[in-house]
């Protein structure tokens, strides 16, 4: 399947399962992780990637990915530095993936949106739409994949 | 006496206006405002209580300004006002107090307690101690415009980002836009869910914007630091910016001091009215929503309560229209104990958050929040300031407590009837948001 706009990307988001709107979403924040020095970023992403995680590890990668998004903040008044302004939009990138199913969002479109961001605001420029390309690629791969692996 | 303690003593005695004057003269002593200020109830340590702060002031009036004060003082009874005293009180008049004029509220002479410490804080600037945080975020204020030192190209990349995400455009310099948006730099940097509620929002009214490339930013750290000039140079880029592109309404965003220093404090600054409305972006919302220009569908599943930023709410008088705007999207709306006019503050504002000095002491004073929640049980925490918002999560991971943080403006917009084409599957609004009913 060929991914070539938003509108197709958000279809088939929406068109996953849960656990695969995890995975997915993990796949976009780790396509960004160059960016982060955080290791419970690490963590969680790894974590997330799991088909078989269980809903204790889940939790735990959850909590890490949230405190590395706030530790990640730029409080007010305080110096703002792209490179920490992008780790922390890697950090949400995580959360939006380890976010429990019952949040009621599409975490994989939340988690690309953030994903997005990291990589503009690292790159500085205002229009570098580059992780939007490599994200359809990610997830037209990602639904090849799990196409293979169905029965028949 | 060194010449910058000599300009600071000169300005707190400039300071001393009639207001001040009649204010020192009528305290009885009584001690309630203690009783109001989190910083004391959290530590109850005396030194936090909020006229005790404003020593050095009162120093200065007794000496200068009254005759007792004056004979004490050349009968040598009395220590005068020294640099040392003014480096001690440094703590006490920047990391302990968030400006949150709570102590005003509650004095029975009606001192406002909150004023003379922004004064307090003039002649402290000047006298060479302020927090190194709060000094470098002004220069930063008037050297790129923003106290975060954020510069034109990141709002770019955040409207390219919005436009990607809702498919509408973000107009910039658009002359004679009704209504001229103003960010912080909090939400620039951390929040791009704000700009892009905002843009869903204004698309359903229907109603002109835009976003000044001159006069982008709206925090005011001459405000936070108590330097006027400074206050009053950054008010100034903004009325410039407004007037140039002839708009009706500058709309203050989702950040307390910024509404205080344009609504309230601008015009006395600048010497003159403005030719134009300002307006806190609640108070836009609410008015879109009587207009019936605001249509929301569904319900927040969860328990929601709202954090009253002081500077809206308390110093600004914002406190029915984020209740009123609630209640549209919200079916169990509760409220905190003590919430409206007299809400506790985060423990952040008034440069608490941008001075590292006062991290230990913010962590201590956030226990009045977790109480106020703990009573609650289970909820999400909506607020309208993004100072706040950090504050409260970083208060609130520090204790360990799953309490969801969104803002106001983005949970409005997640529940906006919009035409399919512009509509995401979610707003990016607040990770871990309580779960939502499908609109």
């Amino acid at each position: 399947m060929t991914i070539v706009n938003d509108n197709e990307f958000k279809a088939a988001l929406n068109a996953l399962p849960p656990d695969q709107q995890r995975m997915v979403a993990a796949r976009f924040a780790e396509n960004v992780l160059s960016v982060s020095q955080d290791p419970r970023v690490t963590s969680a992403l790894q974590a997330a990637k799991r088909a078989d995680i269980t809903e204790p590890e889940l939790a735990a990668a959850f909590h890490a990915a949230r405190s590395a998004s706030v530790a990640s903040y730029t409080s007010c008044s305080k110096e703002a530095d792209r490179q920490h302004q992008a780790s922390h939009f890697v950090a949400k990138a995580a959360l939006n993936s380890v976010m429990p199913a019952a949040h009621g969002a599409n975490r994989a479109w939340e988690a690309a949106l953030n994903a997005r961001m990291a990589r503009a605001i690292a790159s500085g420029v205002a229009s570098d739409n580059s992780e939007t390309q490599q994200q359809y690629r990610i997830l037209s791969g990602f639904l090849t994949v799990m196409a293979n692996r169905l029965p028949g | 006496m060194s010449a910058s303690f000599e300009r600071g003593y000169n300005l707190l005695k400039e300071m001393i206006d009639a207001p001040i004057a009649s204010y020192l003269a009528s305290c009885v002593r009584c001690g309630m405002c203690a009783s109001a200020c989190l910083f004391f109830t959290e530590t109850n340590d005396p030194k936090y209580t909020p006229i005790h702060k404003i020593e050095p002031l009162r120093k200065v009036w007794r000496r200068e300004y009254t005759l007792t004060g004056k004979l004490a003082s050349w009968l040598g009874l009395v220590k005068p006002l020294t640099d040392e005293d003014l480096a001690n009180w440094q703590e006490l008049l920047y990391d302990s107090c968030t400006l949150c004029g709570r102590c005003s509220m509650v004095c029975p002479v009606g001192n406002d307690i909150a004023y003379m410490v922004r004064k307090s804080r003039e002649g402290m600037a000047i006298a060479g101690h302020a927090p190194a945080g709060v000094i470098a975020a002004t220069k930063r204020t008037l050297e790129i415009g923003s106290p975060m030192g954020v510069r034109l190209p990141a709002v770019k990349v955040q409207i390219n980002h919005v436009e990607q995400e809702t498919g509408l455009e973000v107009p910039l310099d658009k002359e004679g836009a009704e209504y001229m948006v103003l960010l912080s730099s909090m939400e620039i940097i951390n929040f791009p869910e704000y700009l892009s509620a905002i843009a869903r929002i204004f698309h359903q009214a229907g109603k002109s914007w835009t976003i000044c490339s001159e006069a982008f930013e709206a925090t005011n750290s001459g405000i936070q630091i108590g330097v006027g000039d400074f206050a009053r140079e950054i008010v100034m880029r903004i009325v410039k910016g407004a007037e140039k592109l002839k708009v009706k309404t500058v709309i203050s965003p989702e950040c307390g001091h910024a509404f205080t220093a344009l609504r309230w404090d601008g015009p006395n600054l600048i010497g003159r009215p403005y030719t134009f409305k300002v307006q806190h972006i609640l108070e836009v919302l609410d008015e879109l929503r009587i207009a019936g220009k605001l249509k929301t569908a569904g319900f927040e599943a969860g328990r929601l309560t709202y954090h009253d930023p002081c500077q809206i709410a308390r110093r600004g008088g914002v406190v029915e229209q984020p209740r009123n705007l609630l209640k549209m999207v919200a079916q169990d709306f509760v409220e905190m104990s003590d919430a409206g006019t007299m809400n506790w503050c985060c423990g952040g504002g008034g440069g608490v958050s941008a001075n590292s000095d006062a991290d230990d002491i913010r962590l201590q004073a956030f226990k009045r929040k977790k109480a106020q929640l703990d009573e609650l049980g289970p909820v999400t925490l909506v607020t309208a300031c993004a100072n706040c918002r950090i504050t409260l999560e970083e208060g609130l991971e520090h204790n360990q407590m799953d309490v969801p943080v969104v803002g106001l403006t983005e949970t409005i917009a997640a529940h906006l009837l919009e035409s399919p084409q512009f509509s995401p599957p979610r707003s990016q609004a607040g990770e871990g948001l309580g779960e939502r009913e499908k609109p």
